[in-house]
């Protein structure tokens, strides 16, 4: 998957769903063992910026 | 023909091994005799994991979730047989597919499918870093059995068949991604063009860095089918783990799949053994049933899709109805919980798909009236074994549809 754009997922009650979504396709949880939020924390150091849940 | 009848047979005195007759000789143990084995054998194809499911998952190809043919890829992924991905670095465009055997010596071995890979526009001269490789990955608590770091640890014996319209060197790198990366290679020789030839690899005992007891990627086996001078410009050392160094991996590599759009390069029966074996000493493959093969594959990816059904086709079949909102008919939220069919090895990312193969949203359905695709989907609590979806699609309904992958990979 190359990303392009990263965006919180907030749950019904308004808070942080730990889940983020790529590309405005992929729902990829916060979990360290996933290889996808992996290349997350490398495109964000990579200087690129995760956008606010809607 | 003289018969010896005798009840013990000991080395003279002072010795300890018995020989029976000379090298080139045949020693036959008639039909209905029994071998009775109370003490060590070696060299008889013994696996020191008996009885158990191969290290290798779909080691002969036959599972294929994500489709049996794709197009026109230039970047890495798991495209059609599951497990087994291409590695694709700025070095030309490529058609993966799962390739159906009727002939050759492959499926005269029983493999039915292999993992193909077709260049389709070629990079004849690649730049330093561009890389194409077929590669598999493990978890680290998959491997202990090899007992890396200890100093008992075992060699890695990599058998499997192989055809290409190419002949010469292949190479194949160990990387142990626990220890930076520490690396053994070994080479094979494609000797005849498009012909199916079985390949036996022996890699070293590594008694340096231990592979981490979790499930994480641990160990990479890359087939490096062509690269730049990166990963060429050093002297391999085949068969040795060391610490990491590029230039050595495709050393004397000389497949190049990315030079011609004629390339084309297969594999199946993929084999990892614990241990040292020759062709003539390897266990037998592994055959497992399908659906054998199939579960363990779900601990990695899977979908709601039939097993032959690409992920974002239009279909009902399969697509999970769910409540959705239990107080009737409703404009606003939905949700419901699904449980995967296999816990994964983290908690997956999942896509969502409508019943019109849309990605990324669902259906609602207003039941007995309408149908509307192109709906919200969002999850929430993911783990390993289940998650939650809503939708907060504008359509009125009371139910929502939706396929879905989930896609745990390493």
């Amino acid at each position: 998957m190359i990303i392009e754009t990263v965006k919180k997922v907030n749950n019904e009650f308004g808070n942080f769903a730990n889940i983020y979504l790529v590309n405005s396709i992929y729902n990829v949880p916060k979990d360290e063992a996933n290889t996808d939020y992996q290349n997350i924390l490398e495109w964000v150091a990579d200087g690129n910026t995760i956008q606010e849940a809607d | 023909m003289s018969t010896l009848e005798v009840n013990k047979i000991t080395p003279v005195s002072g010795g300890t091994t018995v020989q029976v007759g000379e090298s080139g000789d045949t020693i036959n143990i008639p039909a209905g005799a029994t071998i009775a084995n109370a003490g060590t054998s070696t060299g008889f194809g013994d696996s020191l994991r008996p009885n158990v499911s191969p290290i290798i998952i779909n080691g002969n190809c036959a599972v294929a979730q994500r489709g049996t043919s794709v197009t026109g890829k230039t970047s890495t992924g798991i495209y059609t047989v599951d497990r087994m991905s291409a590695v694709i670095g700025s070095i030309g465009t490529y058609t993966i597919a799962q390739e159906a055997q009727t002939s050759g010596n492959a499926f005269a071995n029983g493999f039915a499918n292999a993992w193909r890979i077709d260049c389709t526009s070629a990079d004849a001269s690649p730049g330093a870093s561009d890389q194409l490789e077929m590669q598999y990955t493990f978890e680290g608590q998959d491997l202990q059995v090899f007992k890396k770091g200890t100093a008992n640890a075992e060699k890695y014996t990599l058998a499997f068949w192989v055809k290409s319209n190419k002949t010469g060197t292949g190479n194949i790198q160990l990387k142990d991604k626990d220890n930076s990366n520490r690396q053994c290679t070994q080479s094979y020789t494609i000797s005849s063009a498009d012909t199916w030839e079985h390949k036996v690899c022996v890699f070293g005992a590594d008694t340096t860095g231990a592979m981490d007891d979790d499930n994480n990627k641990s160990l990479i086996i890359n087939w490096w089918l062509g690269s730049g001078t990166d990963y060429s410009s050093g002297t391999a050392n085949h068969g040795v783990w060391e610490a990491q160094d590029n230039t050595k991996v495709n050393d004397g590599g000389t497949l190049n799949i990315n030079d011609n759009t004629a390339n084309d390069w297969s594999i199946t029966g993929i084999q990892l053994e614990v241990g040292e074996y020759t062709s003539s000493s390897l266990p037998p493959f592994q055959h497992e049933s399908f659906g054998d093969n199939l579960q363990r594959c779900l601990r990695y990816f899977e979908k709601t899709y039939e097993v032959g059904t690409a992920p974002g086709t239009a279909t009902g079949t399969g697509i999970i109805r769910s409540g959705g909102n239990q107080g009737g008919r409703t404009s606003g939220r939905m949700g419901d919980s699904t449980t995967y069919v296999v816990g994964k090895r983290a908690a997956p990312t999942v896509v969502f798909f409508d019943s019109s193969g849309n990605s990324g949203v669902m259906s609602r359905v207003d039941q007995g009236s309408s149908s509307s695709t192109n709906q919200n989907a969002t999850l929430a609590n993911g783990s390993s074994k289940s998650f939650e979806v809503t939708s907060t699609g504008t359509s009125t309904g009371d139910v929502m549809n939706y396929h879905f992958t989930a896609d745990a990979e390493l």
